[in-house]
């Protein structure tokens, strides 16, 4: 209660400065009157016994102001004359001001932005109740690939045997067209057993979820729906509980609503590439075909207490029995235990930390600008300074009311600093690739603020530390003398901290430039890489027929075809064609295995593979894809099956070496029974996986052949891809006005959102790195500039004595580019062991790729050079006379 | 000055303000005259320690101050013990007493 005591009184001086030391005075004067009266009482006259008095008080206001110190506001007083003060100078010095909170303002909104986004992604708690218990269950395949799905039975195996998981539940993504409550719609459907809600902890805020009684055989269809799809589709009806839907042509029941805001996708492996909006049960049948099929995520909450590492032995004594059990479906295959949150995030997070240390540097560069302008205006300031010391202050008390002011320049610039990052964060958010988790919760929430609040005061601190330091250690008589500028005082003798900062600066700009330029080199070659089709004027989209409606294979054969001849009539399109899957899809593996008719069979396990796609004749010409050798499919092959197939350049040079593959039968594991078929034409390789994973020996199929209920279309258009669309659908709705259409996209678009993530990193990295090259050329250019200006009268002697401009404007770039230099040394060291850490985001280039380090070295040498030019001009300008008439 | 005077102990301000007031309230003149009289006029406290060690205290809350007028007619702030200030003086006393205690023993051991 004591401090408590004391903070208020000094608060109450703070308010009523006047009245207390009014109250002091009061109490003195009547204590030097009663003394006074004493001293007549003794006998003394008057006028003596007052000036006895007086003098046996002491000095009046020496012991006014002790008693002052003691009642009045203290620190928080001497911290608000500080500030006033400090926003005086602030505001004299309006340039100085403006330039330095406008650095700091960058530096912090940047930092501000893209912590809010770090706070987002890897520091927010996930939207699920003790989310750090909920881990995803994967199979690694024999061949390595992670993050598998898993089996039926294998999944039943794990839920039963395992005793360190409270519940476990398993789903896949589906696109199913969905029918009934408005117009037909392709959505994505979640097939889960019925525990996810459960293992989730998310309850329905209508409605109930699903039980083990729907999962019975027999047990009616049931339907939970996300609150979007409630709201769009159905007017958020509050009695769509019990109302019949239809997916895919199978009616079903809805009878629960999910909470707003509630969304469960995994992207890995998800067939549907974006979140379910319909949630059905997943049958789990114990025999049959789709027993042993890999298509199931896994999520699980750990039992409390329990560790990710227990968890993953326990799964993997499992799943060793698994194997002993079922050596034909698992034999080499593994298990991992993901974290939740490291599933969402895991893989973007080394972009973002390295995003983060960017703007950290930018920052700093930031502060060693600032840094540099308060020195400036300390040596400017050196006889207020001086004179305050001389008046009694303490070095602290200096250091003190300059430090305030720093901070004043940052607190200002914080406030410019969240303008900019609020802009900034909307920025982000729109560049920002679709892939990249959900961005949109982004924001200035607490957290965000405390932190700029708390960087903030650092860059105050970090700025502001070593100018008060530099200009406090000073020599009062030196410094009080007239006409010292220059000649040896303050200037002189912080230009080794000038040269310091600048040093700083260059060296940190090196650093992230060079991880720039590796990005933007990978980034370019991540462009030039041939995929194997052209990207330019094509369409796609993607249209699945309803189960119910088209069961036969040549209903949907029928379909397609007839889609494809319309669409080829309409003006403006050269071709048409589809393909089942689109190249870049990924996600779907290569390894169907296959026979060459005529060959040794393989031993088991060592048969060859293949890519399997399903294509008309038009898909290569819509998509660019030569046809190297052979012929295409024709009108025979569009109607009905001939066993014919196309291969892909790498099939043919990969499984056919030496030999020619045209005429050779190949039986392809697609079908039942063995179903041989010839090899009539090789087309080009395209990259079907990814944009960076080779392309794969590739089989295609014509569609009559091997029948897909969704087809991609693929459209060659004259013009403007995007504008076809609405004609396209047209032509489609013609044939049916029920089916539905989803994913139009050009395939710009495509290679876009493929690239998004790289693209949205060397966006911002190169953003961030330009500003700090620019930050950084400021500060050089207000290192020499000042230090121009204090060599006026040396540079007046030399030309005085005869030095020509071309010397003068060398000894100032010499002095320039001598720090620059240093700078570039440290830097590329730094730069040198730190890309190594930027090794998963580069893609054909080396974290140390010597031609980018050059070419950054270069650069950065000629904005310096450039930063110094024009105060060096400035030196051969200086007129001799009135230099040294100067001063 | 022809009388000797012990020199004041650091800290020891504290202790004789409160005891001074801990027979009556007190203005700041009349304190320094009783610790004067209760010392047997060989402690003399400067005026230019007094206030800023009265306002301390006060802070501390072992004093209370108010304007009131006396039975002489002057108005002066008068300082009073507070229930806090009793116990804090009775601590420093003992801890005083110990002290004294502890160094006359030692003198005594040689």
């Amino acid at each position: 209660m004591r401090w408590f005591n004391i903070f208020v009184a000094r608060l109450r001086a703070l308010l009523g400065r006047e009245a207390v030391i009014r109250d002091i005075d009061e109490e003195m004067r009547l204590h030097v009157e009663m003394e006074t009266e004493a001293n007549v009482g003794r006998g003394m006259p008057l006028v003596e016994a007052r000036r006895t008095a007086l003098k046996s008080f002491g000095t009046y206001d020496t012991v006014r102001d002790a008693a002052y110190g003691v009642r009045g506001g203290g620190m928080i007083e001497t911290l608000l004359q500080d500030i006033r003060y400090g926003a005086r100078v602030l505001a004299k010095h309006k340039g100085f001001t403006a330039v330095a909170v406008l650095t700091l303002g960058l530096g912090i909104g940047a930092n501000t932005a893209i912590f809010s986004v770090v706070n987002e992604l890897l520091l927010r708690p996930l939207p699920f109740p003790d989310a750090e218990r909920l881990v995803m269950l994967w199979e690694v395949t024999p061949e390595g690939r992670r993050e598998n799905t898993t089996s039926r039975a294998n999944f039943r195996g794990w839920r039963e045997q395992s005793t360190n998981f409270e519940r476990m539940a398993a789903f896949s993504d589906q696109r199913l067209s969905l029918t009934g409550g408005g117009n037909p719609e392709e959505v994505s459907v979640q097939l889960a057993t019925p525990e996810l809600f459960r293992v989730l902890g998310v309850e329905p805020i209508l409605g109930r979820g699903m039980t083990e009684e729907d999962i019975r055989p027999g047990a009616p269809e049931v339907a939970v729906l996300s609150y979007g799809l409630w709201q769009r589709r159905f007017g958020g009806d509050p009695q769509v509980v019990g109302r019949p839907i239809t997916l895919n042509g199978a009616p079903c029941t809805v009878v629960g609503v999910l909470p707003a805001g509630f969304q469960w996708h995994i992207r890995k492996r998800s067939g549907t590439a974006r979140p379910a909006e319909v949630w059905t049960v997943l049958t789990m049948p114990t025999e049959g075909s789709g027993v042993r099929g890999r298509f199931l995520s896994v999520v699980a909450r750990l039992k409390p207490g329990v560790s990710l590492e227990q968890a993953e032995a326990e799964m993997k004594t499992i799943h060793a029995r698994l194997e002993q059990d079922a050596p034909q479906s698992n034999k080499g295959y593994g298990t991992e235990v993901i974290q939740l949150r490291e599933q969402f995030v895991g893989n973007v997070r080394p972009a973002l930390l390295i995003l983060l240390g960017a703007v950290g540097f930018v920052l700093l560069i930031a502060c060693a600008n600032v840094a540099n302008l308060m020195l400036s205006r300390a040596a400017a300031r050196e006889k207020e300074i001086a004179l305050r010391t001389a008046l009694g202050a303490s070095r602290w008390r200096v250091v003190r009311q300059l430090l305030t002011e720093s901070l004043l320049l940052a607190v200002l610039g914080s406030l410019l600093g969240l303008v900019i990052a609020w802009w900034g964060i909307s920025a982000l958010v729109a560049i920002s690739p679709r892939d990249l988790v959900n961005l949109q919760g982004v924001g200035l929430n607490l957290t965000v603020l405390a932190w700029t609040l708390a960087v903030s005061l650092l860059t105050g601190i970090i700025f502001g530390i070593a100018p008060a330091l530099e200009a406090t250690r000073l020599n009062l008589n030196d410094a009080l003398k007239e006409g010292s500028k220059g000649a040896g005082g303050q200037g002189v003798r912080s230009s080794g901290l000038r040269g310091a900062l600048v040093i700083t600066e260059v060296a940190l700009a090196l650093v992230l430039l060079a991880s720039a330029g590796l990005l933007m080199k990978s980034f370019d070659r991540l462009q030039k890489i041939d995929t194997g089709f052209d990207t330019n004027n094509v369409l796609t989209m993607v249209v699945r027929l309803p189960d119910g409606k088209y069961r036969e294979d040549h209903q949907m054969v029928a379909f397609f075809r007839q889609a494809t001849e319309r669409i080829r009539t309409l003006p403006g399109v050269h071709n048409a064609g589809m393909v089942n899957f689109l190249p870049l899809y990924g996600g779907l593996g290569s390894a169907t295995g296959f026979t060459v008719e005529g060959r040794p069979a393989p031993q088991p396990g060592e048969e060859p593979g293949t890519n399997v796609r399903v294509a008309d004749a038009g898909y290569f010409g819509a998509m660019g894809i030569p046809l190297l050798r052979g012929r295409n499919f024709t009108e025979l092959e569009a109607s009905e099956a001939r066993r014919v197939v196309l291969i892909s350049e790498s099939m043919a040079r990969r499984h056919f070496p030496g030999e020619d593959p045209l005429g050779k039968r190949i039986n392809v594991a697609m079908f039942e029974q063995p179903t041989p078929t010839e090899i009539v034409g090789i087309v080009g390789d395209v990259r079907y996986d990814s944009l960076t994973d080779a392309a794969e020996p590739t089989v295609y199929f014509p569609h009559p052949d091997l029948t897909y209920p969704f087809m991609t279309l693929i459209v060659r258009t004259a013009g403007d891809p995007a504008e076809m669309a609405p004609a396209v659908r047209r032509e489609l709705s013609a044939i049916d006005p029920d089916q539905p259409v989803s994913d139009v996209r050009t395939m710009r678009q495509v290679m876009t959102d493929t690239t998004g993530r790289a693209r949205f990193n060397t966006l911002l990295l190169g953003f961030f790195a330009g500003l700090a090259t620019l930050l950084a050329a400021i500060g050089i250019f207000g290192v020499m500039n000042y230090s121009v200006a204090l060599r006026t009268r040396e540079i007046g002697i030399r030309m005085a004595l005869g030095a020509q401009q071309g010397q003068v404007l060398l000894l100032i770039l010499k002095q320039g580019l001598l720090l620059t230099l240093i700078g570039i040394g440290i830097g590329v060291a730094g730069a040198l062991a730190l890309t190594r850490v930027m090794t998963s985001l580069l893609f054909g280039v080396e974290a140390t790729d010597p031609a980018t380090f050059a070419t950054i070295v270069l650069l950065l040498a000629v904005v310096s050079s450039i930063a110094c030019y024009i105060p060096a001009r400035r030196a051969t300008r200086i007129d001799p006379l009135i230099a040294l008439r100067y001063e | 000055m022809t009388r000797q005077k012990a020199d004041l102990l650091q800290g020891t301000l504290d202790m004789l303000i409160l005891k001074a007031l801990s027979l009556g309230a007190l203005h700041g003149y009349g304190v320094i005259q009783r610790i004067r009289q209760m010392s047997g006029e060989m402690l003399e406290v400067e005026q230019g320690s007094l206030y800023p060690a009265l306002y301390r205290i006060e802070q501390r809350g072992w004093v209370s101050s108010k304007w009131e007028v006396n039975e002489t007619g002057r108005r002066a702030k008068f300082y009073a013990l507070t229930r806090v200030g009793r116990r804090q003086l009775e601590a420093e006393e003992a801890s005083w007493d110990r002290l004294v205690l502890a160094i006359a023993k030692m003198r005594q051991a040689t």
